[in-house]
């Protein structure tokens, strides 16, 4: 089976977190969100009106303040016990916020995980 | 000189209808299905069934020649007759195939922007847009393609996901109609007709009305519950009573029509429902 990363919000990262998914086989995740801050090592995302995921970024990762950026990533604890964050793996920069409607992501994330025989293969 | 062209055009003619007719003979013969192009997701393509080998693929148990997905490119390689592609669309990784023919290369080359635009402007990482056939070669599974182009748009992208769920709830639950009780109609008119006929279509009419628009299906359901004579209903009978414009309902009516669910009785505006 290849690698499957099926699209979340914030909400959803408990239910991605290595030690709560029982045998899922996958803990890497797709999210989307507007960068809102940058901090070395790590960043935020604004995710619609569904709240900031922190990013655990790789050293390669450039990421641009206010762009709306796909992350692929891993679930992952915050050092500090700051809560879940994301590790990522890889960044999409799809450009100015403006230009593309959270909502409708939202409603692939609805599907997602409510038809997901078509998207992944869950628990 | 004539008669060569026409011989030649003959030939050519003749060559393509044993194609066509040879595919379907696989199986079913529903090869309207044949034509279809389908928007999906790669792991539905990885989850495509094969009834037996060279047999189209089912999805939905229903049959896709082509059909259509996005993804992010993960691999290019470029051979010297094709190009092959990978691609992650979250769901699934999956190989393309892009053939490389000189012929359509040159064409492009003068017609449209620079030599070989169409596979610089796909990226590494970036997303694609692929539509082609699902294949198979030494029982590994690729989509052979016709075009792989770039999507700039995440809105495209996520509009081709919601599209392929649309599209797998339609074969999977049935057509949406008005509401749960449309589909639940529908589904009743074609227990009706497949109790009264035996195995001659099964559910054929039932099964043509889920390709046909919720206009079209509204005026079934009209001629079905009607109590009406042998000669059926007039177009502006079924325009009065379901107070739609006369032009809505006779696009409908053809509609019904071309799928072969109603036939003309009277005249070419009286329509009954064709019932085996």
């Amino acid at each position: 089976m290849s690698l499957q990363t099926p699209r979340i919000l914030p909400s959803h990262l408990n239910a991605f977190h290595p030690s709560s998914a029982g045998q899922r086989s996958t803990h890497t995740i797709r999210i989307l969100g507007t960068v809102s801050s940058l901090r070395g090592d790590t960043a935020t995302i604004t995710c619609g009106n569904n709240g900031d995921v922190t990013l655990i970024l790789k050293p390669d990762s450039h990421l641009q303040m206010g762009k709306m950026i796909e992350v692929v990533g891993k679930v992952a604890d915050l050092e500090g016990g700051q809560g879940l964050g994301v590790r990522v793996l890889g960044t999409t920069d799809w450009g100015n916020p403006a230009d593309s409607d959270y909502r409708t992501y939202e409603q692939v994330v609805e599907a997602t995980h409510r038809f997901k025989s078509i998207f992944y293969d869950g628990e | 000189m004539d008669g060569g062209y026409n011989s030649y055009g003959g030939g050519g003619g003749g060559g393509f209808m044993s194609g066509e007719t040879s595919s379907p003979s696989g199986g079913r013969s529903e090869n309207r299905d044949n034509k279809t192009l389908r928007p999906v997701t790669v792991k539905q393509i990885a989850d495509a069934t094969q009834p037996y080998p060279e047999a189209p693929f089912l999805i939905d148990n229903a049959e896709v020649n082509h059909v259509l997905f996005v993804g992010q490119v993960r691999n290019i390689s470029s051979q010297s007759t094709n190009i092959t592609y990978k691609i992650d669309d979250g769901t699934g990784e999956i190989e393309v195939k892009k053939w490389v023919d000189s012929a359509t290369r040159d064409s492009m080359d003068t017609d449209e922007k620079g030599p070989g635009d169409g596979k610089s402007e796909v990226v590494l990482n970036g997303y694609a847009r692929v539509f082609g056939a699902i294949k198979t070669f030494s029982n590994k599974r690729y989509v052979g393609a016709h075009s792989v182009r770039p999507l700039s748009d995440l809105n495209e992208l996520h509009a081709h996901l919601l599209e392929s769920t649309a599209v797998h709830l339609f074969f999977t639950q049935g057509p949406p109609g008005g509401g749960g009780s449309g589909a639940g109609g529908n589904a009743a008119g074609g227990d009706a007709v497949m109790g009264g006929a035996d195995d001659y279509s099964g559910a054929g009419p039932n099964k043509a009305l889920m390709g046909v628009s919720p206009l079209a299906r509204k005026i079934y359901n009209l001629l079905k519950s009607e109590a009406q004579d042998d000669a059926g209903m007039e177009m502006q009978h079924i325009a009065s009573r379901l107070s739609l414009p006369t032009m809505d309902v006779a696009r409908a009516g053809e509609e019904l029509l071309n799928a072969g669910i109603i036939f003309t009785t009277m005249n070419e505006h009286t329509w009954a429902i064709l019932e085996y």
